[in-house]
């Protein structure tokens, strides 16, 4: 099965969340749970980002990229740079992968690809 | 609410601390209580971040009060990351405010250099989100390094700028025996030499390692009480006369515009507008430069500089002791250290020193209104005083 990362939206008025909260930010009227799910897009563009020296002691890489994207429906989304040489304005695209790996326990996340 | 006074100060060297962490937190009471010319308080705040995580040690606030034999007074712990300390000022505040107390002691303290490097950076970077920033090996110097990137290709901001101002703060620690850093440096070396990148490598490109604050371990402290007590101490009167505290979205990515820090630009005006002062009356100011960055874009946000012309500013020499509006006469976080617990404690000290004129060779001139910014997680979480004196 193709792994998605979802943002969730009001069944009040509509606002997309990413990532999840409890009450809307927009309209602050739902209850717990009235939210729809969706999976987010994977294409969109580079906001701004960073080469990561000083990794947290679990990362067995020498540097890190990584960046916040604004994804074509205008929700943005921090990941995991895999590119060269990044850019402000670059189009990119996510796939969703393991990001980070501990004893027990792998977690998934959006890493970014140049398009 | 009743004016509240900041009648006695104390601090211990930044630096790395071999004594346990309820010692850190207590000496600089003693040496505020002593400060203050009185013996008893009736309670006491202790801002702290990691005394479980990093020492092992729950309970702190207890552990203190009993050590500085100051018990039966009520106490507890306040933690809001890297704004803990502002957070215990205002909690000290609104306990005399309120009449509940009249005397009350806040200390700041952190134990960070227990373990090392990789575990601090791991433990501080428990403040982002845990599923959407986190688990990416998101750290608070990677925040810092993608909001500097924004701020450089929007407002023109340089490595230089930034270099600037880790000169400035550095220069500034060398006046302050309490500083953590106590090395002179120039622009032209830790940007130009051939050593650069070797002296001054990248943590978060841009960000280089003169642009980040230090580890550090420290405490310090501040006795708030009624005017009625201020008054028996015979000395200058420093009021807390305004708090401000506001916070934004827990990631970074949901801010409509990357390069705002709205929390720093609210909590800021609310300050001021309790206090009954706008930004160009501040005489002197603690900002919290936990990276380069964030001194100049925090002297934007809360309002001694246009959005997007705090560099400019720093270029002209304002921001220096002795300039318009003097920022970090302390060294700040980059010179003075951070021990995350404290700073927003050490932040006061050095207002309520400099306000009373009793800084010495860092001493700003005639300061009669001192600010403090403390600023927490990616600026989610802001708090900021404004000082008075009075006579
Ligand atoms: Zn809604």
């Amino acid at each position: 099965m193709k792994r998605e990362i979802y943002a969730y939206r009001c069944r009040k008025c509509g606002h997309l969340h990413y990532p999840y909260r409890m009450v809307c930010a927009k309209c602050g009227e739902n209850e717990h749970n009235e939210f729809d799910p969706e999976p987010l897009p994977t294409t969109g563009t580079l906001v701004t980002f960073t080469e990561l020296y000083a990794l947290p002691g679990d990362f067995e890489v020498p540097t890190l990229g990584l960046g916040i994207v604004e994804l074509e429906n205008g929700i943005r989304i921090t990941g995991q740079l895999q590119i060269d040489e990044p850019a402000g304005g670059m189009k990119v695209i996510g796939e969703v992968e393991v990001v980070r790996s501990e004893e027990y326990e792998k977690y998934y996340g959006m890493i970014f690809r140049e398009a | 609410m009743r004016d509240v006074y900041a009648i006695g100060i104390g601090i211990t060297s930044f630096t790395r601390l071999e004594f346990p962490l309820s010692e850190i937190a207590a000496y600089p009471v003693m040496m505020a209580l002593k400060d203050a010319g009185i013996r008893k308080v009736d309670h006491l705040y202790v801002a702290n971040m990691g005394s479980g995580r990093v020492n092992h040690q729950t309970g702190l606030a207890s552990a203190v009060v009993d050590t500085l034999s100051l018990t039966p007074a009520g106490a507890e712990v306040i933690e809001n990351g890297p704004a803990s300390g502002g957070s215990a000022v205002k909690q000290g505040f609104l306990a005399v405010a309120s009449g509940m107390h009249d005397v009350v002691a806040v200390t700041g303290a952190e134990r960070m250099r227990e373990v090392n490097n990789l575990e601090v950076t791991e433990f501080v970077a428990t403040l982002t989100h845990p599923l959407a920033e986190y688990i990416y090996g998101v750290t608070l110097p990677s925040l810092a390094g993608m909001f500097t990137r924004a701020y450089m290709d929007k407002y023109g901001v340089t490595s230089r700028h930034l270099a600037m101002v880790a000169v400035k703060n550095q220069n500034n620690a060398l006046l302050n025996e309490f500083a953590h850093i106590q090395q002179a440096i120039t622009v032209e070396g830790i940007l130009d030499s051939p050593e650069a990148l070797t002296n001054n490598p990248y943590v978060a490109d841009p960000l280089r390692f003169f642009d980040c604050c230090p580890v550090s371990d420290g405490g310090a402290s501040v006795i708030l009480a009624t005017r009625e007590v201020a008054e028996k101490t015979g000395r200058p009167l420093v009021r807390l006369a305004g708090i401000g505290q506001a916070t934004d979205t827990h990631c970074v990515h949901e801010r409509d515009e990357p390069t705002d820090l709205l929390a720093v630009r609210r909590a800021a005006a609310q300050s001021f507008k309790m206090a009954g002062v706008s930004p160009s009356d501040v005489g002197v100011a603690e900002l919290h430069d936990a990276f380069t960055i964030l001194e100049i874009v925090e002297s934007e946000e809360v309002g001694f500089f246009k959005k997007g012309e705090g560099h400019l500013a720093l270029e002209r020499g304002e921001t220096q002791i002795g300039g318009k509006i003097p920022i970090n006469p302390s060294g700040g976080l980059k010179g003075r250290g951070h021990p995350v617990g404290a700073t927003g404690v050490a932040q006061v000290y050095e207002i309520v020193h400099q306000l009373r004129g009793e800084a010495g060779k860092r001493q700003v001139a005639d300061p009669r209104i001192g600010f403090t910014c403390n600023f927490g997680g990616f600026g989610n979480n802001v708090v900021c005083l404004t000082f008075a004196r009075e006579n």
